[in-house]
């Protein structure tokens, strides 16, 4: 603070005052870290909205100018994906809210009631989480095929609903993939929060004779809510991201029941070159539901992370 | 409707000894309050009779019948926790409500009727739509208790439930339990760490310590007639002052003072074959006197120095020393007119009556003899 000049003009000198070499250092990292973190991305925009002439021309984080900008590729992103997001919004919804529920259950007969061998079936629970999805690719693909063909035997009815395809049947194997593969790492999640719950819940409940199924519905499931927005967050982005399953159960990316993960690799590819225009919009396109989730829930998910913490 | 009989009742978790052979009455219509410092096995012989532990040996009657392997829901009973264990995503109609849910013979209408019933009761007819977090304490503590009232048990279970509440509260809502229990005539278990509430509102009271009863007895009893030293020491605010010793010439000589027996003492002396023993008097028993007033004339009185004086109003407790020791170890605590004020430094002369005197086995802690009462009463009627 500068005491000779009066309060009634901004005092410059006073800003200047604290500038030392440590701030300057930390302003320098913090300015460093952002563009490592945001030229990606902003590059990523920029190559969307280019014209494949304006792309070769320009640096690659540089704006579009002039005759340069597009939205060609967004729309043709758009065009080809929107069979696949449907797709994979019929698959991923589904999946998540049965493995989410089943996670949940789970892990109140895990915690909040007491049987005998619970330990066991805890640590079967925790192996699962660690079996990679590499090593069952092969078994899971011939038992999906030639052991339990579930997508043969639903295809009729597939057929005869509206929009869908007899090949859309394949969504069903991968939904229930999904969900036995998911179920494991969000009763773990459910887990650590359903011992942070106080005992005397339970155990008033049970004194007023609920039943167990009661006490689930009418008690556990409403106070975990801040938490059901946790895991569903989590294990939407895990299914809707998922390639590898998608992959060995659809039969490619150009049948019609292919989900977004399995068009991506393909798209913008030709005998001619790599459209990356093309590219990069179909990725942005392809994020939007999961970037949209997160901005929907951001509160409840904030909230689940503090309770689960405290 | 609502007699409980503890027969022999042991519960062990692994290896540790929780609750040890607690046989225990209980009569119908009974206020029993269990009592005992933290770790002592009470709260565990309350989970037992709710069901929520089973007892590793011995048995539970309710009226008689056997109960080791009812679940809870069949025991006709109720229970109120320290934590309330009220649930927040529920107003307090549901939370109420939720009791009397599973209950057989009410339809929807007369389950919402006794809630207002009970609400009205209990002066929580106001916040029926509220959720419980928008609650004061006392206000949380009277929804649990209607959620244990509504179904009209044979016995209220009680797990320390004024433990969370504020020291003005706690008292007002001693009253109002007793007051209730009163009202409904339902025998209750209480459970609580606290001798002030296990005094004012026993019926009877079960001292537990290490997972043993200790003594079961009606307040003045255990007041008055404690089975033993541990029984003395937590019956009683400040609790009661011991002296260790060993027998000497007819005086228990200990560390800092030698008191000598009169004949009651002597004779309850003279029945063992120990030599160590403890003598106990409790605060509120022990006069005191100005140093200025004159000199030691009985054989029970003593010249004492002051180290501490705590004022409470009322009474004023004042801490003791050996007038020949440095002020660092007390010996006695003394209870004193709120008018009577002593300084820190001050010598006074302290009269330890004998007939106030317990007397305890030094090495087992067994009473060897309790004080007189009649001593008390008499110069009050002259």
């Amino acid at each position: 603070m500068s005491q000779s000049k009066p309060n009634t003009t901004f005092d410059v000198a006073s800003l200047v005052e604290d500038v030392n070499l440590r701030r300057v250092g930390q302003y320098a990292l913090v300015v460093l870290f952002l563009g490592f973190f945001l030229i990606p991305l902003e590059t990523g925009i920029m190559t969307a909205l280019k014209t494949n002439e304006s792309l070769v021309r320009s640096l690659p984080f540089a704006p579009p100018v002039g005759d340069g900008f597009t939205l060609e590729n967004v729309r043709y992103a758009i065009d080809t994906l929107s069979h696949a997001f449907v797709n994979s919004l019929v698959m991923a919804i589904p999946a998540t809210i049965i493995n989410v529920l089943l996670a949940s259950m789970a892990a109140f007969g895990l915690t909040m009631v007491k049987w005998r061998g619970q330990m066991i079936v805890l640590v079967l629970f925790l192996i699962g989480i660690f079996v990679p999805y590499q090593a069952v690719v092969v078994p899971l693909s011939n038992f999906w095929n030639n052991i339990f063909p579930l997508a043969r035997m639903l295809e009729p009815i597939f057929v005869m609903l509206p929009y869908f395809e007899g090949g859309h049947s394949r969504l069903v194997p991968l939904i229930i993939t999904h969900v036995a593969y998911g179920i494991p790492i969000c009763t773990i999640l459910f887990r650590s929060y359903y011992t942070s719950l106080p005992d005397s819940y339970v155990e008033a409940a049970k004194i007023d004779g609920a039943s167990l199924t009661k006490i689930y519905r009418r008690i556990v499931l409403p106070i975990s809510k801040p938490m059901f927005g946790v895991v569903f967050i989590y294990q939407f982005t895990q299914i809707y991201n998922e390639f590898l399953f998608s992959l060995t159960l659809i039969t490619g990316a150009n049948s019609p029941e292919a989900t977004v993960t399995l068009i991506l690799p393909s798209i913008g590819v030709s005998t001619s070159g790599i459209n990356f225009g093309i590219r990069m919009a179909a990725a942005f396109v392809a994020a939007l539901p999961t970037i949209l989730l997160y901005i929907a829930f951001a509160e409840q998910f904030a909230k689940g992370l503090q309770t689960e913490s405290g | 409707m609502g007699r409980i009989q503890l027969d022999q009742l042991t519960k062990r978790f692994g290896e540790e000894v929780a609750v040890e052979d607690v046989t225990l009455d209980i009569k119908d219509g009974e206020f029993l309050v269990i009592v005992g410092p933290s770790g002592c096995g009470k709260s565990t012989t309350l989970r037992m009779i709710a069901g929520l532990e089973s007892p590793t040996t011995g048995n539970i009657y309710l009226d008689g019948d056997h109960m080791n392997y009812r679940v809870p829901q069949n025991r006709d009973i109720a229970m109120v926790f320290q934590s309330y264990a009220l649930y927040p995503h529920m107003t307090v109609h549901e939370n109420v409500r939720f009791g009397l849910e599973e209950e057989a013979g009410y339809t929807a209408d007369e389950m919402d009727e006794r809630v207002v019933e009970v609400a009205e009761d209990l002066g929580i007819e106001d916040y029926l739509e509220r959720k419980p977090a928008d609650l004061s304490g006392g206000q949380q503590q009277r929804v649990a208790l209607g959620r244990a009232i509504i179904r009209d048990p044979g016995v209220f279970l009680m797990d320390e439930p004024l433990a969370n509440l504020d020291a003005k509260l706690r008292t007002q809502m001693r009253t109002e339990l007793q007051r209730l229990q009163a009202d409904l005539d339902v025998t209750t278990v209480y459970v609580t760490h606290n001798q002030v509430e296990a005094m004012t509102m026993g019926d009877r009271i079960a001292i537990l310590n290490d997972g043993r009863l200790q003594q079961v007895g009606d307040p003045m009893t255990l007041y008055h007639e404690p089975e033993n030293q541990f029984v003395a020491g937590f019956i009683g605010e400040p609790s009661m002052n011991y002296v260790r010793g060993h027998r000497s010439d007819g005086q228990i000589v200990g560390d800092h003072l030698e008191y000598p027996l009169d004949d009651r003492l002597a004779s309850a002396v003279d029945k063992t074959d120990r030599d160590e023993f403890v003598v106990g008097i409790r605060p509120e028993a022990i006069d005191i006197r100005r140093a200025a007033d004159g000199s030691a004339s009985g054989p029970h009185e003593f010249r004492m120095t002051v180290t501490v004086t705590e004022t409470h109003g009322d009474r004023n407790v004042v801490s003791l020393t050996a007038a020949s020791e440095s002020a660092d170890h007390e010996v006695l605590q003394a209870v004193t007119d709120g008018t009577f004020v002593v300084d820190a430094g001050e010598t006074v002369l302290v009269t330890v009556n004998p007939d106030a005197v317990h007397l305890f086995d030094g090495a087992t802690g067994e009473t060897l003899c309790n004080r007189q009462l009649e001593t008390e009463h008499e110069p009050r009627r002259v």
